[in-house]
């Protein structure tokens, strides 16, 4: 086993933090990359707060998956208000979504709630080129770990409409997977969108 | 339950630790971000043996005391050698996330007898991480197959001085035994009965090589030889074999038999003159079995067996880990 000093792959500055986060950000070139084998530069997204936003301002780490869906049949008990069909881009039967998948350390109940508020709303925001020396959160979940959740995301979606689940049958395929960096913001109950 | 790893920072020289399953830390002296790689992305520790001879020793002559072992044991056992070893095992934490859907039937039936079968939908969401530890080589008659204890400071200052058996099973295997164990586990904690529609995804997470210390301890009554191992952590005996008993296999014997007749005559006489044949029926079964144990006890009463052993009698704490040291962690955070 060896420990190595992690540095950017573009400019070799040393990368310094106090926080475990699997996405490591230069601040010194702005470039960010991840670790799987060797050092592996991405593309990363931070979106622009809403200048209304309060103080306590925080950046959460999203996968944001480029997915292509296609349902084919779902059965459900008590229920027939079919959920998935009303976001996807193209045909009721199918098309392209965008699947964001929580990339910090949360529990289930966040994980599910996040995942859920915009994949079903999709967030709309303007682009920044850095964190403004604002804080953001690890990233604890990797983009194949992130990609593996999909179908989790896609069927808890399902799942969580009215009726119970018996049956569903529709194919997922993700496309691209990139790290999206959305404006929050801390309350007493949590953390809220600061878009 | 972590294994605190010591090690040095790469940047400053100052000592950092670092938590089992985790690859990225920070120096706590100069603040740099720091990546720890095992080789093919298995991370390797090793326990540090705590334990000295004289307490191993004393643990497994404590040992001799519980159960049903002879109880002449602690002044007939001689003990012959003591030495401590290092196992290798794997140690895994596979998240499993997924819905399973389906539904349970439930019986009702009413006052004229007839039956209706009514049946409830269920949908359960599974978000777990389950861990596994087994161990890495052929374990031999040793009755050591899973790693017990988490907890613990990790060195390999001892690695010279203590042998170490090799790995012998591959990563892949363990990942892909670990893989199934979880959908497996995921699917009896949803407990839905009749599963209609599942998607469950298993994914690997971290896989560690651990080397732990176990103490041998080697030791004669009358006649035979037997075995024991202690852990070079904790100082508990993990496993062994020890002489029976012949007192408990006789009155066993006569108890059993004795209360399994009881058990069944009075039934049967219950039975035949209340003219309900179901007790006689329940009353002959429960005696059987009770005679069973009986024999079993005493067939096998001669040699107390404990540990993950194959052809383990006994019944011992290996049954409740059979499949591994599971750790069902709850969810997501740890």
């Amino acid at each position: 086993m060896k420990v190595v000093q992690i540095k950017c792959p573009r400019c070799q500055q040393p990368i310094y933090s106090k926080v475990k986060d699997r996405a490591f950000y230069c601040g010194h070139c702005r470039t960010m990359h991840i670790r799987n084998g060797g050092p592996n530069v991405i593309d990363f997204d931070i979106g622009e707060f809403n200048i209304n936003a309060p103080p306590d301002r925080v950046y959460m780490p999203f996968w944001r998956l480029f997915s292509t869906i296609s349902i084919n049949r779902s059965k459900v008990s008590g229920g027939n208000f079919h959920k998935l069909g009303r976001m996807i881009k193209g045909d009721a039967k199918g098309g392209n979504l965008f699947i964001y998948v929580p990339a910090w350390e949360t529990d289930v109940n966040e994980f599910k709630h996040w995942s859920m508020e915009f994949t079903e709303n999709q967030p709309m925001y303007s682009l920044r080129p850095d964190f403004n020396n604002v804080e953001r959160g690890a990233t604890s979940v990797s983009k194949e770990e992130a990609m593996q959740m999909a179908d989790f995301v896609i069927v808890t979606m399902e799942a969580e409409r009215p009726g119970v689940l018996q049956y569903l049958d529709y194919g997922l395929q993700v496309h691209d997977a990139r790290l999206v960096y959305l404006p929050f913001v801390r309350g007493t109950s949590g953390l809220a969108p600061g878009l | 339950m972590s294994i605190s790893v010591g090690l040095n920072c790469p940047a400053c020289g100052g000592a950092i630790q670092i938590s089992e399953g985790e690859n990225v830390l920070s120096c706590n002296y100069c603040g740099s971000l720091l990546w720890a790689e095992g080789d093919a992305g298995v991370m390797t520790v090793a326990f540090r043996n705590v334990q000295g001879r004289d307490a191993v020793l004393r643990a497994t002559e404590e040992w001799w005391r519980k159960g049903l072992k002879a109880r002449d044991l602690r002044t007939k056992g001689k003990l012959l050698e003591c030495y401590p070893i290092y196992l290798p095992f794997w140690s895994t934490t596979t998240r499993v996330a997924g819905w399973i859907c389906g539904y349970e039937e439930r019986r009702h039936t009413d006052r004229n007898g007839n039956t209706r079968t009514e049946r409830i939908p269920k949908e359960e969401m599974v978000l777990h991480d389950y861990r596994y530890t087994n161990i890495a080589c052929d374990p031999g008659d040793l009755g050591i197959k899973y790693l017990r204890n988490m907890v613990g400071e990790a060195s390999f200052a001892d690695f010279e001085s203590i042998p170490t058996f090799e790995s012998t099973t591959s990563k892949d295997d363990m990942v892909e035994m670990s893989k199934q164990n979880a959908l497996s586990d995921a699917r009896s904690d949803a407990n839905v009965p009749h599963i209609t529609f599942e998607k469950v995804t298993a994914i690997p997470k971290h896989i560690n090589q651990i080397f732990y210390p176990v103490w041998v301890v080697r030791y004669s009554y009358g006649e035979r030889m037997y075995m024991a191992t202690v852990d070079g952590v904790t100082g508990q005996v993990l496993s062994g074999r020890a002489p029976g008993d012949a007192l408990y296999q006789s009155l066993a014997m006569t108890g059993g038999t004795s209360v399994s007749g009881l058990i069944a005559a009075g039934s049967l006489a219950i039975g035949i003159g209340t003219g309900e044949g179901a007790v006689a029926i329940i009353g002959l079964v429960i005696g059987a079995v009770i005679l069973g144990f009986t024999y079993r006890f005493f067939r096998h009463g001669s040699e107390m067996i404990e540990g993950d052993f194959d052809d383990k009698r006994s019944s011992n704490l290996a049954k409740e880990l059979q499949k591994g040291l599971k750790f069902n962690l709850g969810g997501f955070r740890t």
